[in-house]
């Protein structure tokens, strides 16, 4: 970093450095701001809510955007939704309740906007440096903080495949976070590709308004409607887990098994992995859009031709708009991979218990699994366990110690494995386990110290 | 609230949603009294245990409240004023405070009074309220549970409840003393004990420390 040090790094002391104001960095303020830290929170936009916020400029926001797990089982555990919203909010709705939570614990005054954070480094032991650059005029920044918490989310860098002949193709090839309103689909032929819970819901979205809806699917999933036994559907499988695991099985088959016997009438291949293993695709809709022939089905796409796109088994379609709903990869740009573990060039962290980096203990993420639950609660208990750890570490140094061991043991023994199947799915955790390990840690630290 | 209490309650069918009634006295309201309308006091949210809700705290609570420049509120829980009766116990009604509470602009303080201070009490395991205030507590649990976000707790009892079990109980759950004024439950909403009572409260909230 020799271009910074001319200048002297500013010490903000044991302030702690939340790095994105979207959900989980807002979460993460709260829950530090309660266990009585100074924070700075930088966000790299100017606005909160990160990929909640269509004025957000990297938003990845498509279309009628609504919650895929519903409100009872989203909300943030200590500030729950208001009671009379539905059971499954628009993203419009999600972001007036982070705008109302920002608002009511007072966050807005530690938020540092069009700051962003483009390196980190670990300094004096525990301590880190972080370099800050603001969008626009003066110079990078750099301060010193007690602990940093990165909370950027793993929504923002898309997934792109490339299809042998797709340079030449003439139509339009977009990524669903290009998406912005659906009138780019309005009366044209569309290929979706995808069949993640973004290439369902636009698939849905393309088959009311566009002319002609062709949906490309490489693999089966597992499609749950959004309401199961007359309940929010997330609700009805989670209650299922108070029942003794043998009749818990019995039960959730027969709960899907009306759902899965429609996906094979429909000719879809049978998912290759539990409900569980990775986050279902929930939307009730596109059977039937299937079932009454408004989106059509293909295998993978072999290759484009001219302006046809070819699939795999030998059928072909000439479309004017080919969007990409393939996801996001997770990337942490700020922050030396080696820190957070990864191995390589893998891009994936190995965290201890999927927060804590194994290589600084005054280092952690919040928000980077896919439990196929609501993910505000998790990050919440996450940021509980993070901000009550920072406390500890700061009060008692010595039962820091043995917590630490504690939580790299418990982390090797109920080693939270991904269950997921596909590359695209290495964040998936079952949430069942995950919470449980997660509430074994938080139990530990709020146990009064053995005097 | 611990992780397992959230678990348990996300996993239970949630209250059935009423429209309840909210009063509402800002500072802004009042014309004949001199306020300063302070931005960083926490609002103020109360509950009581009797039937009228909301209603009680209207005439002297609120006014008293807002005066001394806080966002003063108090909800009626249903089957309390005109917020209509809905199925549900200490938990269903826990559950309208929290959602009352939600809906003020900053972190709010709780004050229940009677029963309203056992269902306070619930709210603040689940809701970081900005303190917590306990007036005449009745049929609090006997082990309650503890408070997210640590919040101050404040028990006011009457003179003559200072001996009941219940208000030692409530003593040794949250650790504080309690604080008496003169009367009993059923005189906090007038008379000049009532007013004593809220100048001793107001400046309890008002303490820094």
């Amino acid at each position: 970093m020799q271009e910074y040090s001319s200048q002297a790094a500013y010490d903000r002391g044991e302030a702690v450095c939340v790095i994105g104001a979207g959900a989980a960095g807002l979460i993460a303020v709260k829950n530090l701001r309660e266990n009585g830290f100074e924070v700075d929170c930088y966000e790299r936009d100017t606005v909160l809510g990160g990929l909640w916020n269509p004025e957000n400029q990297h938003s990845p926001l498509y279309p009628n955007t609504h919650l895929v797990t519903s409100r009872s089982q989203t909300e943030i555990p200590d500030f729950p939704m208001p009671d009379d919203w539905p059971d499954y909010p628009s993203s419009a709705q999600m972001l007036d309740y982070l705008k109302r939570y920002a608002a009511h614990f007072g966050l807005a005054e530690h938020i540092w906007y069009g700051s962003e954070i483009t390196h980190v480094e670990p300094v004096e032991g525990s301590r880190f440096e972080v370099v800050v650059k603001p969008a626009a005029g003066a110079a990078a920044r750099r301060l010193r903080y007690g602990a940093v918490i990165i909370a950027t989310g793993h929504h923002w860098e898309p997934n792109l495949p490339s299809y042998p002949g797709q340079e030449l193709f003439r139509g339009t090839v977009l990524h669903s976070s290009q998406l912005g309103d659906g009138s780019r689909l309005r009366g044209k032929t569309v290929l979706v590709v995808g069949g993640g819970n973004s290439g369902i819901d636009i698939a849905c979205e393309a088959a009311v308004s566009a002319a002609e809806c062709v949906h490309s699917v490489r693999r089966g999933y597992w499609y749950l409607p959004k309401y199961l036994g007359g309940e929010p559907a997330d609700y009805a499988l989670a209650r299922l887990r108070r029942r003794p695991r043998w009749l818990r099985g019995l039960l959730t088959d027969r709960l899907l098994k009306g759902h899965r016997e429609l996906s094979a009438r429909m000719g879809m291949e049978a998912p290759d992995h539990r409900h569980t293993d990775e986050e279902p695709v929930r939307n009730g809709r596109y059977l039937e859009h299937v079932g009454d022939g408004s989106i059509e089905r293909r295998p993978d796409i072999a290759r484009f031709d001219g302006g046809e796109a070819v699939f795999t088994d030998g059928t072909a379609v000439r479309p004017d708009v080919v969007v990409l709903a393939t996801g996001y990869r997770p990337t942490i740009a700020c922050c030396p991979p080696a820190l957070l573990g990864a191995e390589g060039d893998s891009p994936y962290p190995k965290l201890h218990a999927r927060m804590f980096s194994p290589r600084v203990e005054t280092l952690a993420v919040a928000g980077l699994v896919e439990p196929g639950v609501g993910a505000l609660p998790i990050v919440h208990w996450q940021t509980h366990a993070i901000a009550h750890w920072l406390h500890i570490r700061k009060g008692d140094p010595e039962r820091a110690v043995n917590f630490r061991q504690q939580v790299v043991a418990e982390s090797v023994q109920y080693a939270v494995e991904s269950t997921g199947i596909s590359p695209r799915h290495r964040l998936a955790v079952d949430a069942e386990e995950y919470l449980a390990g997660l509430g074994r840690i938080i139990d530990t630290l709020e146990q009064e110290p053995a005097k | 609230m611990s992780l397992q209490a959230w678990v348990r309650r996300t996993r239970a069918p949630e209250p059935a949603a009423v429209r309840r009634e909210v009063t509402v006295v800002e500072p802004a309201d009042l014309y004949d009294v001199d306020t300063t309308d302070d931005p960083d006091a926490s609002p103020v949210l109360c509950c009581t245990g009797e039937s009228v809700g909301a209603a009680a705290f209207a005439p002297l609570w609120l006014k008293r409240i807002a005066a001394s420049g806080r966002h003063a509120a108090a909800v009626s829980v249903r089957g309390q004023g005109n917020t209509p009766a809905a199925p549900g116990g200490p938990d269903a009604r826990a559950h309208d405070l929290v959602q009352a509470a939600i809906g003020l602009p900053r972190q709010a303080v709780l004050i229940g009074h009677g029963r309203g201070a056992a269902w306070a009490a619930l709210a603040a395991a689940r809701y970081p309220a900005a303190a917590l205030v306990l007036v005449s507590p009745q049929g609090m649990p006997k082990r309650p549970q503890k408070p997210v976000g640590a919040p101050r707790v404040l028990l006011a009892v009457g003179e003559a409840e200072t001996q009941s079990k219940e208000a030692q109980a409530v003593t040794e759950a949250y650790g504080v003393a309690p604080l008496t004024f003169p009367g009993t439950a059923e005189d906090v909403f007038k008379g000049p004990g009532a007013e004593e009572l809220l100048d001793a409260l107001l400046s309890w909230l008002g303490r820094k420390d």
